[in-house]
């Protein structure tokens, strides 16, 4: 017999850790994100196609007038946060070595921050420097 | 990195063909998954013709006339031979599910694959190991739990409430659910799979049952419940009719009732 054989009972394995306790959290917020841009994604869909065929002063405009920044901060919170929580699953269900995962993981959260900021900060940047 | 391709010992080879009965009057053929731990090597597809005039309709009836009369060497799980006990739980033309019940006249193609429940360990031939699949199931402890003093004659409970358990007791645990579903074959290790998360839902509306409470802590885990994506194959195999996607679906609405 080898040293390297796993004698832990099947009892043992199918406990493993225990229960983490946590989940539900995730899960609520996966939903109410989703329900967010469920109203947010067609909106931004329809006024971007709109938006973008008066040309690039014509997109500026848009963009400056305060309910469409509002409403585009909005929508890239939602889609950016959202994403983090779905991309945080896909990771979690097909990465399995340790460090490569935890890795992974924090990628995810900065690149949703980093990517969140600077759509926040270029919407607000169009919108206060308008007409100045 | 998940394991997407078979590791380099579990590829299947072309194995033996089996000489064609002679004066058939009604040929079909069988591709049927064959290793022995005993001869190693690469498990392999073997070919078997069967002449369906001398078997009965069921795919288990073919498996039985071919241990029989043409490979006594064959091994599979069978017992009750009418959809109760679970035993023949195999892959059959692509689909889990009990060989018992599964007519080989339902089976689209000129040839029927037959090959044992996937992403488990092989014992031999059509047999998978389950050992993690019936601890996970004990970890739900499928049992009535309570503290209150054991009623004389006994627990009752109404017409409804005995309702709710339509749907989650039939469950003979096959496991064609559980191992047709990916995110099971890619953390099985932690996920508990439908099979065991239907049983769990069995016990957590069991109006009887007091210990629901328990139950939930000892499954809200990111793995053990949420890894559940609803990819819905549970329910699309199930010999039995049920539908554990939707049992899981409601193990997470109480969840979400219990918080907020």
């Amino acid at each position: 017999m080898s040293s390297n054989q796993d004698f832990a009972t099947p009892t043992a394995r199918a406990r493993g850790l225990g229960s983490a306790k946590a989940g539900t959290e995730h899960h609520i917020r996966q939903r109410v994100s989703a329900i967010a841009l469920i109203f947010l994604v067609p909106w931004f869909l329809f006024s971007v196609i709109n938006a973008v065929q008066a040309g690039y002063d014509g997109a500026q405009d848009w963009v400056a007038q305060p309910w469409n920044a509002i409403l585009l901060i909005l929508t890239a919170g939602a889609a950016f946060y959202h994403m983090r929580l779905g991309m945080q699953v896909v990771i979690e269900d097909y990465i399995y070595t340790p460090g490569m995962k935890s890795a992974l993981l924090i990628l995810n959260s900065f690149a949703s921050i980093a990517l969140f900021v600077t759509v926040a900060v270029s919407v607000l940047k169009i919108w206060f420097t308008a007409g100045v | 990195m998940v394991q997407l391709t078979l590791p380099r010992n579990s590829k299947l080879v072309t194995g033996k063909t089996w000489p064609k009965p002679e004066g058939a009057a009604k040929l079909k053929k069988f591709k049927i998954y064959r290793y022995s731990p005993e001869e190693g090597g690469q498990p392999r597809w073997d070919t078997f013709w069967v002449d369906l005039t001398k078997c009965g309709p069921m795919v288990l009836d073919v498996l039985i006339y071919i241990k029989n009369n043409v490979d006594p060497s064959l091994a599979f799980r069978r017992s009750c031979r009418e959809g109760v006990c679970g035993s023949c739980a195999m892959n059959i033309g692509g689909n889990n599910t009990i060989a018992c019940t599964k007519g080989w006249d339902e089976v689209a193609g000129n040839t029927i694959t037959i090959a044992p429940l996937p992403h488990l360990p092989v014992v031999r031939d059509l047999v998978p190991d389950l050992t993690n699949f019936y601890a996970q199931h004990a970890y739900v402890q499928p049992f009535l739990k309570t503290d209150t003093p054991e009623p004389e004659k006994e627990w009752k409970q109404s017409e409804d409430q005995r309702n709710e358990l339509n749907g989650l007791y039939e469950c003979i645990l096959c496991a064609s659910c559980s191992t047709s579903c990916p995110s099971y074959w890619w953390n099985g290790d932690k996920y508990l799979g439908p099979a065991a998360l239907l049983q769990a839902y069995r016990w957590l509306i069991d109006s009887r049952d007091e210990a629901t409470g328990e139950r939930l802590d000892d499954l809200e885990d990111p793995f053990k419940l949420y890894r559940c994506h609803t990819i819905m194959n549970c329910a699309q195999v199930c010999p039995k009719g049920l539908n554990p996607a939707k049992a899981i679906a409601k193990i997470k609405h109480m969840m979400v009732e219990r918080v907020s």
